[in-house]
């Protein structure tokens, strides 16, 4: 497994288009990209089609990610998982297609904020075991799946605002938790 | 008064995780993308989420995508797989751009022989080059003919000596690929043999007496090397 320093460096030298670090850093992170897409949009193809999409953006985002909060790991997963949504969204419906890219914001936590965050990631299953176990499905299901309220909702066979409210005190009892 | 990110009504905090999580319908998440942009404090609440939901990737399992994805992406990024690693190690490249070697390759080709549908035979190239340029050959493997066309670029053999190219398999002694001529194109045949591992060969010229080197071995200074790569 890759370095974070490594993982940083491979895409620093891509945002000066530095095709060979480019190459690496494809060898090095595809695998987890590839998973995590699996994960949203289940078929093979579509997800080979959506990989390729992620990376065209880590390709041609990669000088933002210096201004961007996350780990780089983070950084291309969330660009996978976003790309794998849209995919997935736009075989169902119709909905406007997201630059994957565009939902990362550049804000700048303190040290003292990322590494908080960093000990709640760790956090995060454990709180999740305390909610009641179709809650926890539920939020799972939307952060690793791309399901929509209207999917949960019909899954879980419950209307669409019982299910928000549900999730959104779900969400918060997860908050309270991880700060613990 | 600023606003640190305690000061966040908790509303706002909830609305930036189901921002995360993509559960806003299309006109909420375009509203929160407007607010985004002028709220650093909601912004570091989209951060604060990403970390946190963050923990959950760690339970993905990694699978490896078919290589032909990474072909593909590369296509798609660069319009050709990517073969350049070896020119930008070998450092020869600096002269001669991949672009210009292409075109070269090609009219190369169309200079030697007439029109016919190019076969999908496999093309490969190789610039053989002095290290500061003074003698420079393109050479170009025709599959379908078994031959390794040449066109020299620069420079030329000293007066009453000649040229004698040489190919050179990994761990081989070299093979000779006869003396050049003078014109500054021909074709030479490659020796069934070195057909194979073409892409590990190695072309060399060397100055040699008239009529090439009388032990079957290079026998003056190796004047231009090149690595044969597949176009």
């Amino acid at each position: 497994m890759a370095t974070t320093e490594e993982i940083e460096d491979l895409i620093a030298r891509s945002a000066l288009g530095d095709r060979a670090a480019f190459s690496r850093l494809y060898d090095r992170t595809s695998a987890k990209l590839f998973g995590i897409i699996l994960r949203v949009l289940k078929d093979r193809a579509s997800a080979e089609d959506a990989l390729q999409d992620a990376f065209m953006k880590v390709w041609r985002h990669a000088s933002r990610y210096s201004a961007n909060g996350a780990s780089p790991m983070t950084w291309m997963i969330t660009i996978a998982r976003n790309t794998a949504i849209d995919h997935l969204r736009r075989r169902k419906e119709t909905v406007d297609a997201d630059d994957a890219a565009d939902r990362l914001v550049s804000s700048t936590p303190t040290p003292e904020q990322s590494a908080v965050a960093a000990g709640e990631a760790r956090r995060i299953t454990a709180c999740l075991d305390e909610l009641e176990q179709d809650r926890g499905a539920a939020v799972r299901g939307a952060y690793l799946e791309g399901r929509s309220y209207a999917d949960l909702a019909e899954s879980f066979g419950v209307p669409l605002n019982t299910m928000r409210t549900w999730l959104r005190r779900s969400l918060q009892r997860l908050q309270e938790c991880m700060a613990r | 008064m600023t606003t640190g990110p305690d000061d966040i009504p908790q509303d706002d905090s909830l609305l930036a995780a189901e921002y995360v999580l993509r559960l806003l319908d299309p006109a909420e998440d375009a509203a929160f993308r407007a607010r985004l942009a002028q709220e650093p404090a909601l912004a570091a609440e989209v951060t604060a989420w990403t970390a946190r939901l963050s923990g959950l990737d760690a339970g993905v399992a990694e699978v490896a995508p078919r290589p032909a994805v990474k072909t593909g992406l590369e296509r798609r990024l660069f319009g050709q797989p990517q073969r350049l690693s070896f020119w930008q190690r070998a450092g020869l490249w600096q002269a001669v751009s991949l672009a210009s070697v292409a075109v070269a390759a090609f009219f190369a080709l169309q200079s030697l022989q007439p029109p016919q549908p190019i076969a999908p035979a496999p093309l490969f190239v190789s610039e053989i080059a002095a290290e500061d340029q003074s003698l420079r050959l393109l050479a170009v493997y025709d599959g379908a003919a078994g031959e390794v066309r040449l066109t020299r670029t620069a420079g030329g053999a000293a007066e009453g000596r000649v040229l004698q190219l040489w190919a050179i398999a990994p761990e081989a002694a070299p093979v000779s690929l006869g003396v050049l001529p003078q014109d500054s194109t021909t074709a030479v045949t490659l020796p069934e043999a070195l057909r194979a591992g073409l892409a590990d060969l190695v072309l060399a010229v060397s100055d040699e007496p008239p009529g090439g080197s009388p032990t079957g071995a290079p026998t003056g200074a190796v004047l231009a090397v090149g690595a044969v790569s597949p176009l």
